[in-house]
């Protein structure tokens, strides 16, 4: 089932790539602009970490990794399912229609058809991050492959769950900006820094905790219940993602979700 | 063969109502109060394996909605429907493989790419082989005379070039109905005409099937055997588009000018004066009261005829008077 959704993946992804080198000088400058963008934004750490050596056990070095998971993260999932930042307005539009009169997976199709092309500038960004931490042997890298996977999953999932609202509110742009700023923001602190009930709230409501620490945490030092709670919240946002917009879509089948042309 | 077979179609949406101002708004977010809105109410037809089948009606009558149905992208409220043996909502990706669909207002191709490059992708989407698929795009580039627009980005094409793309795109899959919703919207007279030009093609060389929702009258007079009428979401008129013709055109239009003035209240008995100018006159009337030589040799009693030119009211007029004479209570369906 999967497998067979693989060539066709690839082929979205080849065709959003000609579409963005259809404007090449806006493509590299979307994708150095990001990466400067992202660089200038750790400047604060570098001059924070100098001052002050640790922050509740963190030091500069950890903060590499967790932009490292972050930036990675972010950037691979707008790069590759870019239309996670629209979903709400296409299902709100009536747009999933032209999704549901071709014979692929909806929500898969409808994500994987556009790509924001500043997410490789963040991707890349967070590959020299982790770089830039100097762990390069073979388990670190794993642990980071392993971690960027989840965090992207999780990352996606959490989008793809706000977004779906919108089957049910009509249009959810504003709260999807918010779920973004909120994820993305709080991803990029030490978690050592929240108290016990901003942190429920980053692993429940707003899972930034697992696109940022506890991925950067699990590359710094293997742990089975790092391992676990990456897997289980990948598998969870992500099913609870694909269960939300399937609900939905009934809705939209139904044609009672949104105004419709009769 | 029957391709499309419809009984009872029944679908009603549920839409919020609220009343003007900001009380009412406000009143709308805890108690919303809804009604349901009938877009389609109980019809049945039937489409032959390769017919081309005209869907027509006003804006609102409900075309959209039974395409979508037929599609698979809505799901009805009662009613049953089989589409090349299908039922549209439980087996829409099933479905898909086999039919085309094309939406006036709503592009498949991807705009800032080339054509090619969408026709390769659908490749993709319907899993046909590449080579395949070459073959496939050659045969409809010389079909639809788009060879020379293929490699040029959809944004820089005009919009009759993009809708013969579009169809051009939808045939890929060599589906055996292919769905218009409104193909021949916002453009001119010539790419009309060589829109309907390929779609007629395609019928008679790979017998694919059509059913083609539209405003325009002259879709379904240059391409369609069969016209279905829908207003207020039934059907108010089914049959052959020559019995549409031949039963409602009976009313004739003529133009006449004269060498000299005529009078300001010219009249010819038998007629209805539409229009009175200086020289010449504009009249309509009927064939079964009136026959055409009996207004010809009045016409020409009135004075020295310079030039004179008879012709029938448009199909669009005729389709305006069925919408007007059909109440939902009183339909006219015939014999098919």
């Amino acid at each position: 089932m999967i497998r067979r959704q693989i060539p066709f993946l690839l082929a979205l992804w080849k065709a959003n790539l000609q579409a963005a080198m259809e404007y090449r000088g806006a493509f590299l400058a979307q994708v150095l602009g990001m990466m400067l963008n992202n660089a200038v934004y750790f400047v604060f750490w570098i001059l924070f970490f100098d001052r002050f050596k640790q922050v509740n056990g963190w030091n500069l070095n950890d903060m590499l990794l967790l932009f490292g998971i972050a930036a990675g993260s972010f950037g691979l999932g707008v790069f590759l399912f870019g239309n996670l930042m629209f979903l709400g307005d296409i299902i709100a539009k009536g747009r999933l229609d032209y999704y549901l009169s071709l014979p692929r997976p909806v929500l898969l199709h409808a994500l994987a058809s556009r790509s924001i092309t500043s997410g490789l500038g963040d991707f890349t960004y967070g590959m020299i991050s982790f770089m830039l931490a100097g762990q390069f042997g073979a388990d670190t890298m794993a642990r980071f492959f392993l971690g960027l996977i989840s965090a992207t999953a999780v990352f996606v999932g959490f989008m793809v769950l706000v977004q779906s609202l919108a089957f049910w509110l009509g249009n959810s742009s504003a709260l999807a900006q918010l779920a973004l700023n909120a994820i993305v923001t709080f991803a990029l602190y030490p978690i050592s820094l929240f108290d016990n009930t901003a942190k429920f709230l980053l692993f429940t409501l707003v899972p930034a905790a697992f696109m940022g620490a506890i991925p950067a945490g699990f590359v710094r030092s293997f742990s089975w219940s790092a391992l676990a709670q990456l897997t289980l919240a990948a598998i969870v946002f992500l099913g609870l993602a694909v269960w939300t917009f399937r609900r939905g879509l009934r809705r939209y089948e139904s044609g009672s979700a949104i105004q419709i042309e009769t | 063969m029957t391709a499309i077979v419809v009984r009872e179609l029944t679908k009603n949406f549920q839409t919020k109502r609220k009343a003007a101002g900001l009380g009412a708004s406000l009143r709308a977010l805890y108690r919303p109060e809804y009604h349901t809105v009938e877009a389609v109410r109980g019809i049945s037809f039937q489409m032959e394996a390769g017919e081309l089948l005209g869907f027509i009606g006003p804006n609102g009558a409900g075309k959209s909605t039974t395409i979508k149905i037929l599609t698979g992208i809505l799901y009805p409220t009662s009613g049953q429907v089989s589409v090349l043996g299908y039922t549209p909502w439980t087996q829409r990706r099933q479905l898909a493989y086999h039919i085309g669909t094309v939406f006036g207002q709503r592009p498949q191709l991807w705009y800032h790419l080339p054509a090619i490059d969408t026709f390769s992708l659908f490749g993709k989407i319907y899993e046909l082989d590449d080579r395949e698929v070459k073959k496939r795009i050659q045969f409809l580039a010389e079909a639809f005379e788009i060879r020379d627009l293929l490699e040029t980005p959809v944004r820089k094409l005009s919009l009759g070039q993009r809708m013969r793309c579009e169809i051009a795109a939808s045939l890929l899959h060599r589906p055996s109905l292919l769905l218009l919703d409104e193909p021949s919207i916002g453009l001119d007279v010539v790419a009309k005409q060589q829109i309907r030009d390929t779609i007629r093609q395609m019928n008679e060389v790979e017998k694919v099937g059509v059913l083609l929702t539209s405003h325009d009258a002259g879709d379904l007079e240059a391409l369609c055997k069969r016209v279905i009428i829908i207003n207020h979401g039934q059907i108010v008129y089914e049959d052959k588009v020559s019995t549409l013709k031949r039963r409602h055109l009976t009313t004739k239009d003529v133009g006449v000018r004269y060498a000299a003035e005529i009078a300001p209240d010219f009249k010819i008995p038998g007629a209805e004066t539409i229009k009175v100018g200086k020289y010449g006159a504009k009249l309509r009337f009927d064939t079964r009261q009136t026959p055409v030589e009996t207004i010809l040799s009045r016409l020409a009693a009135a004075g020295a005829v310079a030039d004179i030119t008879i012709s029938d009211p448009s199909l669009e007029d005729v389709i305006a008077t069925i919408y007007q004479q059909a109440t939902p209570q009183q339909s006219e369906v015939g014999e098919n």
